[in-house]
């Protein structure tokens, strides 16, 4: 037994580009979900709209591609109606933050017991490379073609604040660590949150001066920080470099939470 | 055990090249029928989890795998063969 | 034993739906429906059912949908501005063939309009509302005893044609007490299970597929994407769109006239009143005062899919008669299908038409 079985093989390959780290994220997912020994039938997963919600088309269980930022409530449906039931959710920046945003807070707040995985890459892909509320603040989209000028979210203190119980960041170069903290999410009763930086090479590296898919990789792993050294920094008051990708386990606590099987 | 890469599923992103710590896989040069560089193999023999993965019973490195984006890569058993010297670089 | 209660119309609705089976609600508080979902939140939990209350109406609509995918029977209440917010996963709902049924006790709009007076004017939006071509199944109460009745019928509609079924009553039905005869039992559809072998999206005889419940191994995958009989999303092949929005057009269809509900009084007049939901009450009223002979009354149950049929019950008919609660939105649907005059009687506001002014309409003194 290995992650792959847990693939949908007629329908591979799947339609992301060349180089999107989408597919290492639900490798990783699967991967976790696998060690958890977590029967397929008891397992949905749930999307919304983006490159990230195509991901449980591709897997072999039960799951529900819904419509545009809505994955949650439906996940919340499946949930509340089958607590027996473990769902996962594959959502992207756009669809969780920016037409979800409401739907992510209250998630949190109710900390259901779902495990949201967000693959995020900072623009709208699928649509073709609009800026999304993760876009940081002076990169180039197609809407933003003078930089983005809004300041950006930062989804794990999102999470955090609105109560979520397990909020981890890694980017799609940390695999190992991401299947970890993923599996950590499973394990953890109520809402876990793991935010997946992933390159889009398409249309963010490709307008933000990443003329390559490793160049973009490269960022990903030389900008990150584990959670704990940008805290001693902090402490320090020693200023942390721009477009720092603080990584790691954020939060991992016991709150009551909704939908746990009694 | 030994490594595949699924023609017919790579995309040439060679995301693969950046994880292997013996960087087994190097960028191809040349493009398939469909006009991808699949990445070439360069001394697959090397790879721990080849080697070993029997042994412990577990996958023990596997970064290549997970990496792929587009499951391309797999770890196949070999039909038993000759066993094959290894060069281990310090 | 029968029971026979002093009932509001929300609560009679809850009730039907609790017998009929409904163990999931999701809902959002909204005037005049909230009865409903009070009602639900009580009796819910005693039954091994889930009440929870979402964040807005487009996540109840999403619950529920979710529910009904894991075999619940699932209901949503509501009115007019949460029933806008809902049309988004009602096409959902739609494409993806999922059973459920939406409670809208409409009231005065547009936007927020009157929260506490009662309106016709979601009839186009039930039909038409949600983006793209399709079909769908909507009943219409006009007493606190067909608020049960129908609740109990929408979710047979809704499990056997895999739709979403609306309720659609106003706001008058819903906060008005009246008697109410509670039977013992309710006979209950349960929607047809798939067939292990069969692809999860092949219909069957009568174009419903079966239904591949989560859970139970079939590995489906649900998308509102444009999908083949596997699940699969095949958005770019116009062929199987045409093929897949017809068959979810005509599955409602065809059984248009099997499944029409309707009442039909004096069938032999030449004045025919057609009414659904509170309307019918002034018309009765008409038709006690002028001794109940002359004047036809067509009362609609169901108005979507419109039952043109019924138009042919009233062979002698000169004039058809529409009061509604709107600017005549059923009324033109009436015109459509036939060349007798049809006068529409809109009335707008949220008080009922007079039966002395409908009296004065034919021509009878008050």
């Amino acid at each position: 037994m290995s992650y792959e079985d847990w693939f949908r093989q007629d329908r591979l390959p799947h339609i992301y580009c060349a180089g999107c780290g989408n597919g290492t994220i639900i490798n990783c997912t699967l991967e976790a979900i696998e060690e958890m020994g977590w029967k397929k039938e008891e397992t949905i997963f749930v999307s919304g709209i983006g490159c990230s919600s195509r991901a449980p088309g591709y897997i072999v269980t039960d799951s529900l591609h819904t419509t545009h930022g809505r994955a949650l409530p439906f996940a919340t449906g499946v949930k509340m109606a089958r607590p027996g039931f473990h769902v996962i959710v594959f959502t992207g920046d756009g669809d969780l933050a920016a037409i979800g945003g409401n739907h992510f807070i209250h998630a949190c707040r109710r900390n259901i017991d779902i495990t949201v995985v967000c693959m995020n890459n900072q623009i709208y892909g699928m649509t073709g490379g609009q800026g999304s509320p993760t876009t940081p603040k002076g990169a180039l989209s197609t809407t933003t073609p003078f930089g983005s000028v809004e300041p950006a979210f930062d989804l794990c203190e999102l999470a955090i604040a609105a109560g979520a119980n397990y909020v981890a960041r890694w980017t799609s170069y940390h695999v190992k660590e991401l299947t970890k903290a993923v599996k950590a999410g499973l394990e953890n009763p109520g809402l876990s949150f793991i935010e997946a930086r992933v390159q889009c090479p398409t249309n963010y590296g490709r307008r933000n001066k990443f003329k390559q898919v490793l160049d973009q990789v490269e960022h990903l792993r030389s900008h990150s920080m584990l959670r704990q050294k940008y805290l001693q920094h902090q402490e320090r008051g020693d200023a942390v470099p721009d477009g720092t990708i603080v990584v790691g386990e954020f939060v991992k606590r016991n709150r009551p939470s909704m939908g746990v099987p009694r | 055990m030994k490594i595949e890469i699924d023609e017919s599923r790579c995309k040439g992103c060679n995301l693969c090249t950046v994880g292997c710590p013996y960087k087994i896989f190097q960028a191809g040069k040349k493009p398939n029928r469909k006009g991808v560089l699949v990445p070439l193999l360069d001394r697959p023999e090397r790879c721990t989890n080849c080697r070993l993965q029997h042994l412990y019973g577990r996958v023990l490195c596997g970064v290549c795998q997970m990496t792929c984006p587009d499951q391309a890569i797999r770890f196949r058993d070999e039909k038993s063969g000759e066993p094959v010297k290894v060069a281990i670089e310090y | 034993m029968t029971k026979i209660e002093f009932m509001q119309g929300n609560i009679a609705c809850a009730e039907g739906a609790l017998a009929a089976g409904c163990n999931f609600f999701g809902g959002y508080p909204i005037t005049p429906s909230t009865e409903v979902a009070e009602h639900m939140a009580v009796k819910l939990p005693k039954k091994n059912g889930t009440f929870i209350q979402m964040e807005d109406e487009i996540a109840s609509m999403a619950s529920i949908i979710g529910a009904s995918w894991t075999g619940a029977r699932a209901m949503t209440a509501t009115s007019g501005p949460g029933f806008s917010l809902m049309m988004e996963n009602i096409g959902y709902a739609v494409m993806t063939e999922t059973p459920c049924v939406i409670v809208n006790i409409q009231r005065g709009g547009p936007s927020t309009g009157q929260p506490t007076m009662a309106a016709s004017g979601d009839m186009m939006q039930c039909r038409f509302g949600s983006h793209g071509d399709y079909s769908v199944i909507a009943l219409c109460p006009s007493s606190v005893q067909e608020m049960y009745e129908l609740t109990v019928k929408a979710f047979d509609l809704a499990e056997r044609f895999r739709v979403p079924v609306f309720l659609m009553a106003d706001e008058i039905i819903g906060h008005m007490r009246e008697r109410i005869i509670i039977p013992d039992t309710v006979e209950l559809t349960t929607r047809r299970p798939l067939v292990p072998g069969v692809l999860p999206f092949h219909p069957g005889d009568d174009l419903v597929p079966g239904f591949p419940e989560f859970g139970k191994g079939f590995g489906v995958h649900v998308t509102g994407l444009t999908h083949d009989e596997r699940g699969y999303p095949c958005a770019t092949n116009p062929k199987l769109h045409e093929q897949l929005v017809m068959r979810l057009y005509n599955k409602i269809e065809n059984a248009r006239k099997e499944i029409a509900d309707y009442v039909v009084t004096n069938p032999d007049a030449e004045i025919v009143f057609v009414t659904y939901g509170s309307p019918a009450r002034s018309v009765e009223q008409v038709l006690h005062d002028t001794g109940n002979k002359i004047i036809g009354h067509l009362r609609l149950k169901m108005v979507w899919p419109f039952p043109e049929h019924a138009i042919a019950e009233f062979p002698n008919a000169t004039r058809f008669i529409i009061p509604e609660l709107n600017l005549g939105q059923l009324a033109r649907e009436f015109d459509r299908h036939t060349s007798i005059p049809v006068v529409q009687v809109p009335k707008l506001g949220g008080d009922l038409h007079l039966p002395a002014d409908l009296k004065k309409l034919i021509g009878v003194d008050a």
